[in-house]
């Protein structure tokens, strides 16, 4: 008896939360909705009271608008470019220098990370003039190495990364070495696979952080051919240009890359933020 | 085996990066003056122009490929053609609006500025008061004096130097539905096509109230008289001119904020005023300028604010069907004498100071062939050309220049070329928010105004390469 009411209950409860869940996430995607479908429609469409909720007449002209009037292709690939290569650089020195800090003993191990940590601390911009006069003596404005080194040296992988390798037994590494492994086999063969999800986790977080960087792809991609995807679409929002729809349009070219990454990664996001979150 | 395999991986990511490193579009900072001799013999000069985006094309926006940059690329070509002291090499970017002092900054901490930049003076004043310009006093002859009205050179004149070549204006004014004037009964307010409507200001406040009343319902449902705006510093200029309607001054001659008197607190109070009686769209305070134009498209608003470039992009966009076609015209900002109240943003280039006297004397060069060039300067139709013989060639192709030349001897210069403009811009918004809430009175509005910006205006006077030499 009482257990049918408990599940009555459960029922009642998987309902409300559901209702909340679905409700948080129309809310949540609603601008998103807004945004495509305004991309698809005249500009005065788009400021119409009361509004069209979906396109009376679709146009793509402003996507047409958008490729053909600058080099959005470009931008995009650079986007990716630069996001993916920062990212995998992450990810390879990030967790190096986790195992470094979390497996290994060496003097000072605990003085280095909090320096490293401390790091965090400050924000980029306050970084960002020095930043620019090494990079200019580097040579590397305007290129893809100007926009890709700083972003690496960044302490959040090494952060992120060793709170997963805490997690993993000592007894792994130790029964490794026992059965003659060095200790790059230990890293690559036995640890670097059992945190995966904290690299997937690790991968999502940089490649966005990188993708949206807005400020030093501005100041070091100062050709237009040399532009991200974020910083060339900035430059369709000028409030002379009264078509709303074409800047839409450009948001939306903007956003779809993102969403289709996180779409492709979710799974080891969610996996990575919630990994070592209980002790099994 | 394994082992080959991660040194091989490691070996081509070493690779892949110092590709990265090296891969750029160009890598080589543009305006490195070299020192080099090319073939022809000539110094090799390269120097980097910025500009931001003004008009598409070399001559209008009719033109295959037209860009914004068309323009400025086509004149180094031409520049560096005919150029005889240096072996020229210009290279143009445009920049957006909002990246400006953001990319300015950077490279100004980083011995990088641009040689040579094109942007309405408004904008770029603070930098003369940095130091960061030179003067082109020297690159500015009788013939483009006789040319150019007094008015655009008191505005690009900081102390005794002019730091900005005048090429184009952009008048600010106010745009009105003609349609909705006739809907409402009000056929008599509405001036020619091709008239900058003067109305006075009690005529103005008929206008407003005949449109609050009389605007059909049925046909223009959710719609309100008058655009207003408060949430961030974009189009602040119409609003610092409502501030002038009863005729305050604004700065006195030392260049300090005089905007709290009797006629400043009029002007506070009748922003007020047309609020509270339901003239303009509600929510002023979080309305931006680019909301109330969107608003004024979709034929919400009656009237709005507009400049030539914006105004001929809407009527543009109205002719291609991308936004709803309707009898828009243009009329002055009223004031309480009935003179009307008229500012224009100058558009010109400016050279930056990079302690390389070779770039400097080509970027002055370049400034003052593509100011001057008979063919060059016929591109400022774009906006309204600061010639006098520019308008006078265009003025059958293009009827609004008589309008806007008839308004020039109303001109006042806003910034009145104060150091920290761009930061006064952001004291304004949030009292006129304060206001429009009900937060503050008028008084109180315009006294605190009033006083921050004075603070900032002596800050940056201590500062100022002009204030003090």
């Amino acid at each position: 008896m009482s257990q049918t009411k408990n599940k009555k209950k459960m029922e009642r409860f998987d309902v409300i939360t559901n209702a909340i869940v679905i409700l948080f996430a129309i809310v949540n995607l609603f601008p998103l909705y807004w945004l495509f479908t305004s991309s698809l429609k005249n500009s005065s469409d788009v400021v119409k009271m009361p509004p069209d909720w979906w396109p009376t007449t679709i146009t793509f002209s402003n996507y047409a608008d958008v490729f053909q009037s600058q080099p959005a292709l470009r931008w995009a690939f650079n986007s990716l470019f630069v996001s993916g290569v920062a990212t995998i650089l992450v990810i390879m020195v990030g967790a190096m220098a986790a195992y470094g800090f979390s497996k290994l003993r060496f003097k000072g191990r605990n003085i280095i990370f909090i320096i490293f940590i401390s790091s965090l601390m400050i924000p980029k911009e306050i970084m960002i003039v020095p930043l620019f006069r090494i990079t200019q003596d580097f040579g590397m404005v305007n290129s893809y190495g100007g926009m890709i080194w700083p972003n690496v040296a960044t302490a959040f992988g090494v952060f992120l990364l060793k709170g997963f390798f805490d997690s993993t037994p000592d007894a792994l590494r130790e029964a490794s070495r026992i059965d003659g492994a060095g200790e790059w086999r230990t890293f690559f063969q036995i640890m670097l696979p059992i945190i995966k999800p904290g690299i997937g986790a690790l991968f999502i977080l940089n490649f966005v952080q990188v993708w949206n960087d807005y400020l030093w792809q501005l100041v070091i991609g100062q050709e237009k051919t040399m532009k991200t995807l974020m910083v060339g679409t900035a430059t369709l929002m000028q409030d002379l240009n009264p078509n709303f729809a074409y800047k839409m349009a450009g948001a939306t070219v903007a956003a779809i890359p993102m969403l289709l990454i996180f779409l492709l990664f979710q799974r080891y996001f969610t996996q990575g933020m919630t990994a070592g979150a209980v002790k099994e | 085996m394994k082992r080959k395999r991660l040194l091989v991986a490691a070996v081509a990511l070493m690779m892949l990066t110092s590709i990265i490193a090296g891969c750029a579009s160009g890598n080589n900072e543009a305006g490195n003056n070299k020192g080099t001799d090319t073939s022809s013999g000539k110094e090799k000069v390269e120097i980097k122009v910025w500009l931001t985006p003004q008009w598409k094309g070399v001559l209008d926006a009719s033109e295959q490929g037209a860009d914004y940059d068309s323009f400025m690329k086509y004149a180094a070509d031409k520049f560096t053609k005919q150029y005889e002291k240096y072996d020229a090499k210009v290279n143009v970017e445009v920049i957006a609006g909002d990246q400006r002092d953001q990319l300015l900054n950077v490279n100004l901490s980083g011995g990088t500025p641009p040689d040579v930049f094109f942007e309405s003076v408004f904008a770029m004043g603070d930098y003369v008061h940095r130091g960061a310009l030179v003067p082109l006093t020297d690159i500015v002859d009788d013939s483009a004096k006789g040319d150019i009205a007094q008015n655009y050179w008191d505005a690009v004149t900081f102390g005794d130097d002019v730091y900005f070549y005048p090429f184009q204006h952009n008048p600010g004014t106010l745009v009105y539905n003609a349609d909705m004037f006739r809907a409402a009964g009000l056929d008599k307010f509405v001036g020619e096509e091709n008239e900058i409507k003067t109305w006075t200001l009690a005529e103005y406040e008929e206008v407003l109230k005949g449109l609050k009343d009389k605007l059909p319902k049925d046909k223009y449902s959710n719609a309100y008289p008058m655009a207003q705006y408060a949430v961030n510093n974009q189009g602040d200029t119409w609003n610092l001119a409502y501030l002038r309607m009863f005729g305050n001054p604004f700065f006195d001659e030392q260049g300090n904020i005089v905007a709290n008197d009797e006629k400043g607190v009029k002007a506070m109070e009748w922003l007020k005023k047309i609020k509270d009686a339901g003239y303009t769209n509600p929510g002023a305070e979080s309305v931006s300028s680019n909301d109330a134009n969107g608003m004024f498209q979709n034929q919400q608003l009656a009237i709005s604010f507009t400049n030539p470039i914006l105004f001929s992009n809407t009527k543009a966009d109205m002719e291609s069907g991308k936004a709803k076609k309707f009898d828009m015209r243009l009329a002055n900002i009223p004031s309480e004498s009935g003179d009307p109240l008229s500012f224009t943003y100058v558009v010109g280039a400016s050279v930056f100071q990079t302690n390389d006297e070779k770039r400097i004397e080509v970027a002055k060069d370049f400034v003052k062939f593509f100011s001057t060039d008979p063919e060059l300067v016929k591109s400022s139709k774009n906006g309204i050309p600061v010639r006098s013989s520019v308008s006078e060639e265009f003025k059958s192709e293009k009827p609004l220049f008589a309008a806007y030349d008839a308004n020039s001897k109303y001109l006042f210069n806003f910034t009145g070329n104060i150091p920290g403009y761009s930061q006064l811009r952001e004291v304004l918004y949030p009292e006129l928010q304060a206001l429009y809430i009900g937060a503050k009175t008028p008084q109180q509005a315009i006294a605190d105004y009033q006083t921050n910006g004075n603070k900032i205006i002596e800050t940056n006077k201590a500062s100022s390469v002009i204030y003090q030499k």
